[in-house]
């Protein structure tokens, strides 16, 4: 009682309270549709904004234009009462208007404080200030109640941490207005407590919220103001006493637009898929559903509840964690989309573009491809029968224009649905799901999608039909199973459903988990971290070094001359070498993608300045050159994937080319040997006490790589372009900038290590041996990613393992091993040191090339 | 109200930008070509022309199987290995005095055996292909390397020609007036373009190559095509490679390594070849060929190998540059 008095009071403090954020007669029109239409909206300094209605109601519309993302049309936008002009997103954040989106991208290696402060990092003397930062990530973390650690990995977390983490970033960049949306669309129930107590909390700490949900139940609870959406409009604004959970509905559906849907009544026939108790993880949580032969039925739910998820169990997409399936009476187990077609399981995907078509292929190649067996014989495939049955389907689907060859790209997007629905009918499969079939369809469309699908169902198979158009289900479903949250709470008929009472429904929270299970995550959160070592975590951790160590050891005692001091500082004076080369490398491959010419700048740098040394110019002279070299093949390979926007791979190959012809031009072939250069030579010959001057002098390029790319914004900002982009562009981060770092870097030390390899080697050698190089620096800079506590590239890694490897061949060499061997072991280690990074991933070695 | 100002201003150049995108290429190809001829006649005599195509069958079947690999979104940096180890293989086997027939098919199942294991690497086990590959190549390498005792060529020419005459028949006799190697490269591109446009597993590449996720959902078994890929280039490097052992009678360990990126080179250039700017076997043979005569007739007009590599670099930037430009923004 005394809970709800207080927030009573401070919902009539809010009534009066000044706008934050006001859009006055904002309109947004993309050719031929009006996204928004004189939007007037106020939102009151402190309070929580509700923002609702159906998909395609204007909400992500509105949130970019307020993000900066879109230019509206007409109207103004005011903060704080004054006109801004929010130009671009960086302009919207400057101007006090942050958002957290659902499932908000961080960078996984990083840890939470790294994650909270990218794109803000605070520096000190050039240097990032992590004690600082450390302190003011706890200090957001306690102001949620949140309870990892701030050294945590971004990848440890829970979704729900993530978002925390997520909106501790935005709260860094103090905002007027913070905007989130849909924070509970992917969490479990008790993490949505969670999340609602926080958003409180931020309320209370006086942040302005902008709050997007389907839930209502949700909004009625948390928000002060209520704002719907529909077709683009601003249908009203509500305080939450003022207005109820059926106005709000009645107000988000509106005028029942009444569609033709051409549902037949099909006589129902045997249970033709039956499950039982089916889970994905806590996803999709003991659903239970019959569906017999020429049945439709709906799962109606919102963007997360689990349904695409149930759909990717079935089809065995996604490994099921419990639960049994039958099909036609047969159990159903699928190991792979390809299991469930045989069995005769077929999926229309809710992305279309990306899961549904390959638009780079014809109509015809789409049509075919679930059906491909039979159109072949001996492995040849029937040209003309495929050509047939893919016209016929041209002519049932009605497909626009009724051409094969046309690229599926270039189809609308209702044709393109035609085009994966026919795919099965080639088929003669037994179940289809069909999942959001109709987003961004024309209305002609649709109603030919609903034929197809009253087609099948006429044909006696099971339709399994997933939408959040919910007028579309009650049209079309025999029944319609709700599902929220990975449960599905009801199963109704039909014709007993209207849109309100479906709407109601699907957007309700489940009253029998309030805030018992709040207590309980959080408990869980607090003990989720720190509590993971177990063997498998100490062997990821610690394998690779115990692995170097023991090999050691083992060469060691079969040739005790191995650990000889002298022999060791032999190792070290080879080791450096490789490792200047590998250490540049790593630095192209943190954030510039990938670097083939990495051996060839070293040659050619080697070449340049063992000439320059040769004119007589002095040591000074040929670093300048050997470096410069570098430089501008660094530059050189930006350009190329920047500018010309060349997939690293084939840019730093041609690069290699080029730099491979310019090396045999300078020597024509010939060795360029140096004599009587003892200053030069000291370099890569010489010694400081015992310890050889090239060890040194890679401690120190060591050292200032590390400070570069781990205690600067810089090296913060290329690790973050290099391992997900999407997260650093979210944090305004310029890509090109880091990449252009990354290759400058990368090649200057490049350019170095041919400098110290011409004095090392007393000239330069004509053979062509960039590859060689190059195949060693990879090998040591990916078996240094696994030294490394977050398996990243690291420059200390980098040198660890190249050091190894160069003792790994020396110790082979004194075991009497063949040195012909010793490019076939470092290539094993090479393919080994990458296992052990992918294993268990299960993705395909793919590699973008064009 | 906008309706009435063009949009796209550069529509209006179509015609003559149409023509250059679509034949550009294998003009600017053919004049460079030319060009030499006309600065030395002899690069065209009938002479020369049969021994550049005789000496390009190489480099256009291990082209083939570098083609089928990009096609599938990966790559393939152990084909010249492979060529190489199949090479060496022939050769060893005939200087053992196996029958011939042995020292054709052995190679080849060698290479279609190293390709299986790419396969396996790359598609199940999740290696990034240009990682695996490369792997793959040093160890072939030192395989190579640890067989011949350092770098000794196996050599077939100083054989009693009774045992190496039938080998050396595909290399360097012709059947009827045409070059016996040139009937196996023709032979090989319709194995190659009718697999890649006649079966389901090109097909499935094509499907594979572009939207891995959709054709895993529409049932397609992509591991098995990725892998099948590396199976298939490793099956015409082989057949490069025995090639060119009957035709050189002789095998180099490392002989075959320059033709890996001559190889990627012929691919790149295939693409400006091809109308819409993809990877094709047709387009492979024109950047093979291309490739093939251009350095020869450099080597006529007097330059040598570094004009050669950076030649080559130029062309595959400027492939992948006038790539970038056909596609629309």
């Amino acid at each position: 009682m005394a809970k709800t008095q207080t927030e009573q009071n401070v919902r009539q403090a809010l009534s009066a309270a000044p706008f934050a954020l006001e859009c006055r007669g904002v309109r947004k029109l993309f050719p031929g549709v009006a996204a928004l239409e004189g939007i007037d909206l106020g939102v009151r300094r402190g309070e929580i904004h509700a923002l609702v209605g159906q998909n395609g109601a204007g909400k992500s519309t509105l949130v970019k234009v307020l993000t900066g993302v879109y230019q509206p049309t007409s109207g103004e936008i005011l903060i704080e009462g004054r006109g801004a002009q929010l130009e671009g997103p960086a302009a919207a954040e400057a101007a006090g208007i942050v958002i957290v989106h659902q499932d908000q991208q961080l960078v996984g290696q990083f840890d939470v404080t790294r994650n909270i402060f990218l794109g803000r990092e605070i520096v000190r003397g050039g240097l990032l200030d992590f004690g600082s930062m450390r302190r003011i990530a706890q200090t957001l973390l306690d102001r949620m109640g949140a309870r990892f650690a701030v050294t945590a990995l971004a990848r440890d977390l829970s979704v729900a941490q993530r978002e925390l983490v997520a909106i501790a970033a935005a709260l860094l960049r103090e905002p007027k207005v913070l905007i989130l949306d849909e924070p509970t669309a992917s969490l479990s129930n008790a993490e949505a407590e969670t999340m609602f107590d926080i958003v409180r909390r931020l309320r209370s700490a006086g942040v302005t919220i902008i709050y997007i949900s389907h839930y209502l139940d949700e909004v009625f609870d948390l928000a002060d103001r209520i704002t719907v959406l529909r077709d683009g409009r601003l249908v009203s604004t509500h305080a939450v006493a003022e207005t109820t959970r059926q106005q709000v509905i009645d107000q988000m559906v509106g005028r029942s637009l009444s569609q033709l849907f051409p549902k037949e009544n099909v006589a129902l026939g045997e249970p033709m898929l039956v499950v039982k108790g089916l889970s994905y993880k806590k996803i999709v949580d003991n659903v239970s559903l019959t569906i017999r032969a020429g049945e439709i039925l709906g799962v109606a739910g919102l963007l997360g509840a689990g349904r695409t998820e149930l759909a990717m169990t079935l089809i065995g997409a996604l490994r099921r964690s419990g639960g049994s399936v039958s099909l036609a009476g047969r159990p159903s187990a699928p190991s792979s989309p390809r299991a469930a077609k045989r069995q005769g399981f077929a999926l229309i995907p809710e992305d279309r573009r990306h899961e549904g078509l390959i638009t780079d292929l014809s109509m015809r190649e789409n049509l075919s491809l679930a059906a491909i067996a039979r159109f072949t014989r001996w492995g040849l495939l029937r040209l003309g029968v495929e050509r047939a049955a893919a016209n016929d389907l041209v002519e049932r689907l009605r497909i626009i224009p009724p051409n094969l060859s046309t690229l599926t790209r270039n189809l609308s997007g209702g044709n393109q649905q035609k085009v994966v629905i026919g795919r099965w009918l080639l088929r003669d499969a037994r179940v289809f799901i069909f999942d959001e079939p109709t987003t961004g369809v024309d209305v002609g469309s649709k109603v030919e999608i609903y034929k197809q699908m009253t087609a099948v169902a006429r044909g006696g198979a099971a339709v399994l039909f997933i939408s959040s158009d919910f007028e579309e289900l009650i049209g079309m479903c025999d029944r319609i199973a709700v599902m929220r949250r990975g449960v599905v709470t009801a199963t109704h008929a039909a014709r007993d459903l209207d849109v309100q009472s479906l709407m109601s429904l699907a957007t309700a929270a489940d009253a029998q988990s309030s805030n018992r299970a709040f207590n309980v995550s959080q408990s869980a959160a607090a003990k989720d971290l720190g509590a993971r070592s177990s063997l498998g975590a100490v062997l990821s951790r610690w394998g690779t070094i115990a692995g170097m160590a023991l090999v050691f050891a083992a060469i060691g005692a079969m040739a005790p001359n191995f650990l000889s001091p002298a022999n060791l500082l032999d190792v070290l004076k080879q080791g450096s070498l490789l490792a200047f080369v590998a250490l540049g490398l790593t630095a192209v491959l943190v954030a510039g993608g990938f670097d083939m010419s990495a051996g060839a700048i070293n040659q050619l740098a080697s070449n340049l300045a063992a000439g320059a040394i040769a004119k007589g110019v002095g040591t000074a002279a040929a670093l300048i050159v050997g470096v410069g070299a570098g430089l501008a093949t660094g530059l050189f390979n930006a350009v190329l994937v920047l500018l010309f926007r060349m997939p690293p791979f084939i840019a730093t190959l041609g690069s290699m080319f080029v730099a491979m012809g310019l090396t045999l031009l300078f020597n024509r072939g010939q060795a360029l040997t140096l004599y009587d250069q003892p200053f030069f030579f000291g370099i890569g010959q010489g010694a400081v006490g015992s310890i050889p001057t090239i060890s040194i002098l890679l401690a120190v390029t060591l050292s200032a790589l590390h400070v570069l790319f781990k205690h600067t914004s810089a090296g913060l900002r290329m690790y973050a372009v290099g391992e997900n982009l999407a997260a650093a562009q979210l944090r305004g981060i310029d890509r090109r900038r880091a990449v252009l770092t990354s290759f400058l870097t990368g090649g200057a030390v490049l350019g170095l290590s041919g400098v110290v390899l011409a004095s090392y080697s007393y000239g330069a050698s004509a053979t062509a041996v960039a590859f060689d190089f190059l195949i060693s620096a990879l090998a040591a800079a990916f078996l240094g990613t696994s030294l490394s506590r977050t398996g990243e590239l690291d420059m200390v890694g980098t040198t660890v393992a190249a050091l190894f490897l160069a003792s790994l061949s020396n110790g082979l060499i004194l075991l009497g091993v063949s040195n012909l061997a010793l490019p076939g072991i470092q290539g094993g280690v090479l393919i080994l040191s990458i296992l052990i990074g992918v294993i268990g991933k299960r993705g395909i070695g793919q590699i973008t090339i064009f | 109200m906008q309706a009435t100002t063009d949009p796209h201003p550069l529509r209006r150049w179509l015609p003559l930008t149409e023509f250059l995108r679509a034949y550009g290429a294998i003009v600017g190809m053919a004049a460079v070509l030319l060009l030499v001829g006309v600065i030395n006649p002899s690069f065209l005599s009938y002479g020369n022309v049969g021994n550049v195509l005789r000496q390009s069958t190489v480099l256009v079947i291990l082209s083939f199987g570098l083609t089928i690999v990009l096609f599938l979104r990966g790559v393939d940096l152990s084909v010249a290995q492979i060529a190489d180890v199949a090479a060496l293989a022939a050769a060893a086997l005939l200087i053992h005095h196996q029958p011939v027939w042995l020292a054709f098919v052995a190679p080849v199942v060698l290479g279609v055996l190293i390709g299986s294991l790419n396969g396996v690497m790359m598609a199940y086990l999740g290696v990034p292909a240009i990682i695996g590959s490369l792997g793959t190549m040093f160890i072939i390498r030192s395989g190579e390397m640890i067989y011949t005792k350092g770098n000794e060529p196996q050599i077939l020419f100083t054989l009693p020609r009774s045992i190496t005459e039938n080998f050396l028949f595909l290399g360097q006799k012709t059947i009827g007036s045409i070059p016996a190697l040139v009937i196996l490269a023709i032979v090989v591109f319709c194995l190659a373009w009718g697999l890649s446009a006649l079966t389901s597993f090109g097909r499935y590449a094509r499907a594979v190559g572009s939207n891995v996720r959709a054709s895993f959902l529409a049932g397609v078994d992509t591991r098995l095509v990725f892998a099948a890929g590396f199976v298939v280039s490793g099956l015409f490097a082989a057949i490069a490679g025995v090639a060119m052992a009957s035709r050189t009678a002789i095998a180099v360990p490392r002989g075959a390594e320059p033709y890996l990126l001559d190889a990627f080179a012929a691919c790149y250039l295939g693409t400006l070849a091809s109308r819409n700017g993809t990877l094709s076997i047709p387009g492979t043979v024109v950047g093979a060929l291309f490739v093939s005569f251009l350095s020869n007739g450099l080597t006529i007009l007097g330059l040598g190998a570094p004009t050669r590599f950076a030649l080559n670099g130029v062309f595959i930037l400027l492939a992948m540059a006038v790539g970038a430009l056909r596609r629309p923004a």
